[in-house]
């Protein structure tokens, strides 16, 4: 079977700025795949083109086994970074049109927009103007608006951007509620750690070139572990001669305990060993790779640690900036 | 075509559903129909008085008596109602019949308040001088509002086959004109009337060989004959003409507003993912049309319901309705696919209006060479706008509507190259359209518009 989505030697050049280069990607049928990046990565040219919103300058797509997302738009959900909603419209007019639009028509349509709207607790929001919604319905609207024709491939461009803790919780539940459902699942943020929580598969775009495409799983196999989480039992303790086990890069305090990085191609079984030897654990464990982590060190492996820190202080205040 | 039509309903009934809509709608008739009530009673022009004190220096001793006749109030109520009877048997038909079922009072108050005129005799000798002071006199009841000084020789001759006097006329500031019509016509009839009793002559029979009553001329056409309606070959093109532009305009900014709402709300790139930008700019437009021929065909019933009422439904040629919906449809697809253009380029209304400019002034063309094509249907001017595009639309439907129609292979060739217009306005809106959705930010200027054009 044709993958979901299929792109090869993609590029795309608004003017002078390469916005995508050569990218080459494949998404499964029933994946559940997190395209991640910073802001200005290339991701949302990327879904614009898979959503024939834009067309590459180069290269060939193949969306749901046809040529073009044109000829499969019905079979596609798609909720874009930049979305809203006709102010004056209501509510069930909007999504009545929408869905019209995708196909889904017919004597139910009502009642299924009735109990979608109760899925996301909008229950009776039916005849409410959409400039009468709060931003958070809004959100929830829109994402009835993408998922309404029960699409079999899900396109969610930064999902959670301007949620707060509890939407972003429940939008998440729903994305996994799609997948269960066997939609495939392609959303694009620049948040990591989200990306983390939800995907089985992620895709790292820097400068619109892919730096990674690989499944979570490997990924924490693949990167080795170079951090050991560390709380002693007497927080009192003096932990400064900690810094001089070898192997260990730097100690880092935070709110938590200690963060102690290792140097590249130590054994961390043995290092731990040592912090034990030095001083009583409370809590010794292995810290798993994080995303942003594998992300600085494959984007800035080889441009030092000023590189690596500029990049990463870069991405926290990206995700600080993303509206909650 | 499902989904274009999915976004035409959805952008008619935004719009036609609005009260603000229905309110537009109802405005023109409303003003149209408030000016022809009201109006009168605003503007009151027969409300005014005729009145004042007339000095009159009458050396020949004979116009005097015969202004004083002419100014008797019964006199005056009656010469008024006999021009009123003689202006009445040139109008329609119609408004003949409502006039002759009106009431004696309300003639009366169609004519405004009769006349109040004293007349103030100087003798002879006064000095024209000394009375011309009167005039200006601060002084209330002594002010004379004119003086009338009669010549010597206004009623005979100074020698036999010499000329005959006339008479000088001195008013104070500010005088109205209709005050000045009514006194210059009064002792005109005066001196007339003592120079046909000096020569013992009859007034009636005088005024009997004189007057020849205008009759209504007869319209004949292949088959039929009626009264002259006199007036419909003027309004016709203007009211065509007026059409033509309401229902451009009309569409073509409801087109304009609902894409700049739609990409200002973002709206529009959920609308990118169900439908082409192709099929959403023909949907709109689809849309947009339905609109302005609602509008068009509402005002054009109400025109015909009027023209049947007053049995004047014959003087329409059936074959103007439909070239006017030609180039109706012809001008809204190259004005109105622009303004969409114009609506997707730019982010706010405001941006839109430096980039809209040229469109308005192609709308606003047709009010300003109007008279000119409407008076002489076959002029150059008229030949050139009725077939260079994006006015031929406008100078075709002045011109069908004129009392000179065109040649037929003319319309037709116009229609021509309307519609390769309309090929081309919306081949270039489409690029526009295409790319100018998702942009943001800075406005494109003209330049950026032909660059969009080049690269789509």
């Amino acid at each position: 079977m044709d993958p979901a989505i299929r792109m090869t030697g993609v590029t795309k050049t608004f003017g002078r700025m390469t916005a995508v280069a050569d990218l080459d990607l494949e998404v499964p049928r029933g994946g559940l795949y997190g395209f991640i990046g910073p802001n200005g990565a290339g991701k949302t040219t990327t879904i614009r083109m898979i959503m024939s919103i834009l067309f590459p300058d180069a290269g060939d797509l193949s969306i749901l086994g046809r040529g073009s997302a044109l000829d499969a738009k019905d079979r596609i959900g798609y909720l874009p970074e930049e979305r809203g909603l006709y102010k004056r419209m209501r509510v069930r007019p909007f999504l009545r049109y929408l869905a019209r639009l995708k196909g889904a028509d017919g004597p139910d349509l009502d009642r299924r927009i009735a109990a979608a709207l109760g899925q996301v607790g909008l229950d009776g929001v039916e005849s409410k103007r959409c400039d009468e919604l709060s931003k958070g319905m809004s959100q929830k609207v829109q994402f009835v608006a993408a998922t309404i024709h029960a699409p079999d491939l899900l396109i969610l461009d930064e999902p959670f951007s301007g949620l707060d803790p509890v939407s972003m919780r429940m939008l998440r539940d729903l994305i996994l509620e799609e997948h269960r459902r066997g939609a495939t699942v392609l959303f694009s943020t620049h948040v990591m750690p989200q990306a983390e929580e939800i995907c089985e598969h992620v895709i790292m775009v820097h400068e619109g070139r892919k730096v990674l495409d690989a499944d979570l799983g490997e990924i924490r196999n693949r990167y080795d572990p170079r951090s050991i989480r560390f709380e002693p039992l007497d927080p009192e303790a003096d932990t400064r001669g900690l810094a001089s086990i070898p192997g260990v890069e730097r100690v880092r305090a935070d709110e938590r305990g200690l963060e102690i990085l290792l140097l590249a191609g130590t054994d961390p079984a043995a290092t731990m060993r040592r912090i034990l030897d030095a001083t009583p654990a409370a809590c010794l464990e292995i810290s798993r790779p994080r995303l942003e982590d594998v992300f600085v060190e494959l984007v800035a492996g080889g441009g030092g640690a000023t590189d690596a820190h500029r990049l990463r202080a870069s991405l926290r205040e990206a995700a600080e900036e993303a509206p909650a | 075509m499902t989904r274009i039509l999915h976004v035409a309903l959805r952008d008619f009934v935004a719009t036609v559903a609005t009260k603000g809509f229905i309110f537009g709608l109802l405005v023109m008739p409303a003003i149209l129909g408030a000016f022809v009530i009201v109006g009168p009673r605003i503007f009151d022009d027969d409300a005014y008085r005729i009145e004042g004190d007339y000095a009159v220096i009458d050396p020949t001793g004979i116009v005097l008596p015969e202004l004083r006749a002419a100014l008797d109030p019964e006199a005056v109520a009656r010469r008024r109602l006999e021009e009123f009877r003689r202006s009445l048997g040139e109008a329609p038909e119609m408004v003949r019949s409502m006039a002759e079922a009106a009431s004696a009072q309300s003639i009366d108050e169609v004519l405004g308040p009769a006349p109040n005129v004293r007349l103030v005799p100087l003798p002879a000798d006064t000095d024209v001088e000394a009375a011309k002071g009167r005039l200006n006199e601060e002084t209330d009841g002594a002010r004379h509002t004119a003086l009338i000084v009669v010549h010597e020789h206004a009623v005979q001759a100074a020698d036999p086959g010499g000329e005959l006097g006339a008479y000088d006329l001195y008013v104070p500031p500010g005088l109205d004109d209709r005050d000045l019509s009514f006194i210059h016509r009064n002792v005109r009839d005066a001196i007339v009337d003592a120079r046909i009793a000096a020569r013992s002559l009859d007034r009636a029979e005088i005024d009997a060989l004189l007057r020849v009553r205008r009759q209504a001329s007869t319209t004949v056409s292949p088959g039929s004959e009626r009264e002259t309606v006199r007036g419909f070959n003027f309004i016709l093109p203007v009211a065509f003409m007026g059409l033509l532009i309401m229902g451009i305009m009309a569409g073509g900014q409801t087109m304009l507003t609902s894409t700049i709402e739609e990409k200002s709300t973002r709206v529009v790139e959920v609308l990118l993912s169900a439908v082409s930008p192709m099929e959403l700019m023909a949907g709109k437009l689809l849309g947009a049309v339905a609109i302005s021929l609602l509008m068009i065909g509402l005002y054009l019933g109400i025109g015909l319901v009027a023209l049947s009422s007053f049995s004047m439904f014959g003087l329409l040629d059936p074959w103007l309705i439909l070239y006017l919906l030609i180039f109706f449809l012809i001008g809204f697809f190259v004005i109105g696919s622009l303004m969409l253009a114009v609506g997707a380029a730019v982010n706010d209304l405001t941006e839109a209006q430096s980039l809209q400019m040229p469109l308005m002034l192609v709308v606003m063309l047709p009010w300003f060479i109007w008279p000119a094509v409407s008076r002489n249907p076959d002029s150059m001017l008229a030949v050139v706008v009725s077939h260079v595009p994006p006015v031929n639309s406008f100078g075709m439907v002045l011109r069908l509507a004129s009392t000179q129609p065109p040649p037929w292979w003319e319309v037709w060739l116009s229609i021509g190259t309307g519609l390769v217009s309309v090929v081309s306005a919306v081949w270039v809106a489409a690029k526009v359209f295409r790319i100018g959705l998702l942009m943001y930010g800075k406005p494109p200027n003209f330049r950026t518009l032909l660059r969009w054009v080049r690269a789509a």
